[in-house]
């Protein structure tokens, strides 16, 4: 390569340093947004944000699997976890020994129950996931995706904790566990409800 | 030789055209247009990325179906996106509301181009009174150097 | 066997990227030519480690190797075969695979097409650069993206398949190399970039080698984002061919900034100009490449595309946070150096028409950016979960589009230096006027809407203005007018007017409905009419289709289906189009019958000029082709400008002006 090169470069060194200045200022921006980035968590472990925390639970009632009525206003007095699932969905298998558990812990006591919610999926299909995996809690049928709209559900599994005064004190997305189920019920005691 | 003539009539004739194809869309949408429009600013609850208006799946035809019944009921599309908000979140809406930090996605890029504008400006005007490039002897003479040297 | 092979392969690379590095920089560092000779050796050893892993994950694939867990998560015995080859992108791990295969082989044909100049320090910087990106990629695979992870306990003896969504159409073959032929392309210019920074040598001459490079990679990304869009819109079901979704805006990105620098080189070229900028241009791209791939891969952004969570975002994040200070570092050390004592005179003349066209590709990029990482910041600042979608980015491209449609009417016909309205007016005349006839036709045949007749008359506009050039250019010189970098570039213009005319009409005259049908009965949807005649299952060997018959017009045939895969929970949609130069009719089976006999739901789509996409796509193809045909070959040191009038100023006037020549090296 010839010196053509250098020389037209050397002519036109600047007294204003704008490229470094430039450089500096987009530096910060840059580490800024890459801490930014590096601080996030997955989009699906997000904190379960809802509108509907410690605001009174939206009307729940429709037909159960076997036939009768049921809603959530029934079953005031309890810590009622209302979970919407479906016999599709790989994380509600995975969960609903957990959900068995935590009935049959709260059995005696008759504190707490299970509600369950079907999501997109058929009444058949669901009776046979619960002959097949056990489990004896009413489980509402929502055919319209009426329920699902009201407590605002993205897809199963997930589950909102009501107290006994019928305020939804918490929401989940994805699978739960008895034990962590069992740690917000007692929280919820301890705090007065 | 195209003469302005030429082109104010063209603008004219275009500008005719464009204001009959403005019309046409007469009047207020009709409900189901209604539905639709506000359908569209709503993400799929269950999709990815997908409006309400667009997708398939169970939990938007259920939020279409709830935008109608609240349409044929009167309500104002500010009541029903709000209702919508206050099941599952500012996170179902497609575009931020403006104000507080969801301002920023809309302000920033106008701000952006409107500096990026001020700095072009101030390059031209820069440029222009520049007094032009000098050419000293010495450097001639290298660069005379040079290009024989290339065989130009 | 095969997991020992493909692990072989991938430490090799690896290996030969290292050493590679260590050798070169040992080499530049002591300017010893021996060891800049030696180190670019590396390439065929990096090559190698990469063709013997590929080979080892196509082997293991093909045949049913299960005791890979690449393979048990993504194999199947049922599979097709060529979803089986094309198993090999079809997850996080492969793809990375992918992108370590074609760098290497561009790393080669990189080397090979320099090695008379091997010593030169500048092609010893770039082959650095291209070593050390390399070995990220391989330390990625030998780390936490590992494809050769051997299954312990039983091996299961069959497996899933991919992703059902891409076993569905052959485009699966086609939209992932491309992209990535585009995506890593970029690698190499940003590789002389590094290297024309690190050594001072800021003249042109390594731009001029490497203009071809970028050219290719460009048009490679160009065709994958189109390949992209159409197989979304013959698979997903939706009708739609572009979401705004982040995963198509982490491609679309740098392909912002890679086309503003193919116009803003120009500049550099003819003036000298830029220079700074055009160069962080290339650095911005490959950066916008990597910040890609992290936003895809990480899970920090929900998208259709989204991979399954792994490890692998802090690896990729650093990597990006190293290319970026890097880059940074670079000009601010020798930016300054860069000045050129050129400048722009006028905003009217094709500088200012490339200046503009920049902007608003900067004010593009910025805005798809912003848009889609926004969610990230806000909930950063003050925890607020919000999204961005479809809305926000329609809103906010449409002004940007609409002025660089009517650039690219008015700039090919501005002259250098300095436009005078009389020219623009006589040159301009004819494609106005052709585009405002095109526009009063489709009033006067009843089409309405302002946004898309407006888009109609730009895009005419544009498209004369280069068909204009293209039919002076080939009266002077033939058949040769039609290649070479600037009628190649009107031909790439065309294209993208086919694409923006046709994205506005589909847009603004789609019809949508959905229509319960029983066995024989017909629905209308804008003057097409479909006939549903019952439905049909269907078993292949890797799903079973359940296919309604739809009759559309009266003519063929066409069967929407909804097809379940063995291990996927649910099924998934397959819609049927019939595809025609006016319009496409779309069909999707939304609800199949409850019963035997009863009846479907059928959706019907029908959009406007939706092939003139892929019209429009093909014709941007051909056109990067001409583009890249070797024109009249300019050497780098020959003048480019012509003597020009300078005058000096605050002398009295007594000087006469001297003719300056300026070279344009």
């Amino acid at each position: 390569m010839s010196n053509v090169s250098d020389v037209d470069v050397a002519v036109g060194r600047s007294k204003r340093h704008t490229a470094r200045w430039a450089a500096i200022s987009l530096g910060v921006v840059l580490l800024l947004f890459v801490a930014v980035l590096a601080t996030r968590k997955s989009a699906a472990d997000k904190q379960a944000e809802s509108p509907l925390l410690g605001k009174q639970a939206p009307t729940l009632s429709g037909t159960s699997l076997d036939g009768s009525q049921v809603s959530l206003a029934s079953m005031h007095g309890k810590w009622v976890v209302v979970n919407f699932m479906a016999s599709w969905c790989v994380p509600c298998r995975d969960e609903h020994p957990e959900l068995i558990k935590f009935t049959q812990r709260h059995q005696a006591a008759g504190d707490a129950a299970v509600l369950g919610v079907i999501f997109d999926d058929t009444a058949p299909n669901v009776r046979h996931f619960f002959s097949e995996l056990g489990g004896s809690w009413p489980v509402v049928d929502d055919p319209n995706g009426q329920t699902a709209l009201d407590f605002g559900v993205r897809g199963p599994p997930e589950s909102f904790l009501v107290d006994p005064n019928g305020f939804v004190i918490w929401k989940g997305i994805g699978q739960v566990n008895a034990d962590g189920l069992d740690k917000l019920v007692a929280q919820g005691k301890a705090r007065g409800a | 030789m195209k003469s302005r003539w030429a082109w104010l009539a063209m603008a004219a004739v275009l500008v005719v055209a464009l204001v009959i194809g403005a019309q046409g869309r007469s009047g207020p949408m009709t409900q189901a247009e209604r539905v639709k429009h506000i359908a569209s600013e709503i993400r799929c609850p269950t999709c990815r990325n997908q409006s309400a208006a667009e997708s398939d799946a169970a939990a938007a035809k259920a939020v279409r179906d709830e935008i109608q019944r609240r349409v044929q009921s009167g309500q104002s599309d500010g009541e029903i996106v709000a209702f919508m908000v206050s099941r599952y979140g500012d996170d179902i809406l497609l575009k931020p509301q403006g104000s507080g930090v969801a301002s920023l996605v809309w302000v920033l890029p106008v701000v952006a181009v409107v500096v990026a504008l001020a700095g072009l400006g101030i390059a031209f005007r820069r440029w222009r009174a520049r007094p032009g490039v000098k050419v000293s002897e010495e450097d001639r003479a290298l660069v005379e150097r040079e290009l024989e040297r290339e065989g130009v | 066997m095969g997991a020992t092979l493909g692990t072989a392969g991938v430490w090799l690379g690896l290996f030969g990227a290292v050493v590679g590095v260590a050798t070169l920089a040992l080499g530049l560092r002591r300017r010893d030519p021996r060891l800049l000779e030696a180190g670019r050796k590396y390439t065929w050893v990096i090559l190698g480690g990469a063709v013997l892993a590929v080979v080892a994950m196509e082997t293991a694939l093909l045949s049913h190797d299960f005791s890979l867990k690449y393979v048990a998560e993504n194999g199947s015995r049922q599979t097709p075969l060529l979803f089986t080859i094309t198993g090999m992108w079809s997850a996080l791990e492969g793809s990375i695979l992918l992108w370590a295969i074609i760098l290497a082989g561009y790393l080669a044909v990189m080397v090979h097409h320099f090695r008379k100049r091997a010593t030169d320090p500048l092609v010893g910087w770039a082959t650095l650069t291209v070593f050390v990106v390399a070995g990220f990629f391989f330390a990625l695979m030998a780390g936490p993206a590992n494809p050769f992870r051997v299954i312990h306990g039983t091996v299961p003896t069959n497996g899933p398949g991919p992703n059902p969504l891409l076993q569905n159409h052959p485009l699966v073959a086609f939209h992932p190399p491309m992209l990535y032929l585009g995506f890593v392309g970029f690698t190499i210019p940003f590789a002389f970039a590094v290297a024309a920074l690190v050594t001072g040598r800021l003249g042109e001459g390594w731009l001029v080698e490497t203009r071809r490079w970028t050219l290719f990679a460009w048009g490679f990304l160009t065709i994958g984002i189109i390949l992209g869009a159409w197989w979304s819109y013959e698979v997903l079901g939706w009708g739609g061919y572009w979401a705004w979704d982040p995963v198509e805006n982490a491609s679309f990105i740098p392909w912002l900034t890679a086309t503003a620098y193919l116009h803003s080189v120009m500049v550099q070229e003819r003036r000298g100009m830029l220079r700074i900028w055009n160069l962080s241009l290339l650095l911005a791209t490959f950066s916008l490449t990597i910040l890609g791939t992290f936003l895809t891969r990480s899970g920090v952004l929900e998208s259709v595309h989204s991979f399954t969570e792994s490890p692998i975002g802090p690896w990729i994040l650093t990597f990006f946070g190293l290319v970026v200070f890097t880059a940074v570092a670079l000009i601010g050390w020798r930016g300054d150096r860069l000045r050129s004592p050129g400048s722009i005179d006028s905003p009217v003349s094709r500088e200012g028409a490339f200046l503009a066209n920049n902007l608003l590709f900067a004010a593009f990029c910025f805005v798809v950016l912003l848009g889609t990482v926004f969610p990230l910041l806000a909930e950063a600042i003050n925890g607020d979960q919000l999204s961005v979608g479809g809305p926000y980015f329609d809103r906010m491209t449409t002004p940007i589009v609409i002025a660089l449609l009517f650039l690219m009417a008015v700039a090919p016909v501005l002259p250098w230096r300095k436009a005078s309205e009389e020219v623009l007016r006589k040159r301009l005349f004819w494609p106005a006027a052709t585009a405002t006839l095109v526009v009063v036709l489709c009033v006067a045949t009843g089409l309405r809407g302002l946004a898309p007749l407006a888009a109609f008359w730009l895009g005419t506009f544009a498209a004369g203005s280069a068909v204009r050039q293209l039919a002076l250019s080939a009266r002077r010189q033939g058949w040769r007018g039609l290649v070479g970098r600037a009628n190649g570039g009107m031909i790439v213009h065309i294209g993208v007017v086919l694409i923006a005319v046709a994205f506005a009409a589909s847009h603004a005259y789609g019809h949508q409905r959905e229509f319960r049908l029983s066995p024989g009965q017909s629905a209308h949807l804008s003057g097409h009419t479909v006939t549903y005649l019952g439905t049909s299952t269907v078993k292949a060997s890797n799903k079973t289709s359940l296919r309604a018959q739809v009759r559309v017009d009266g003519g063929k045939i066409y069967a929407p289906a909804v097809q379940q895969f063995p291990f996927a929970t649910q099924a998934i949609g397959s819609p049927s189009v019939k595809s025609g130069l006016a319009n496409d009719v779309y069909l999707t089976l939304a609800a199949p019958p409850d019963h035997p006999g009863g009846s479907a739901v059928i959706g019907v789509i029908v959009q406007p000029l939706i092939v003139w996409l892929w019209i429009g796509g093909a014709v941007i193809a051909i056109g990067t082709a001409l583009a890249a045909w070797p024109g009249r070959r300019r050497r780098p040191t020959a003048p480019v400008s012509a003597p020009i009038e300078v005058e000096t100023t605050g002398a009295a006037g007594t000087q006469p002006p001297e003719p300056v020549v300026v070279p344009g090296a």
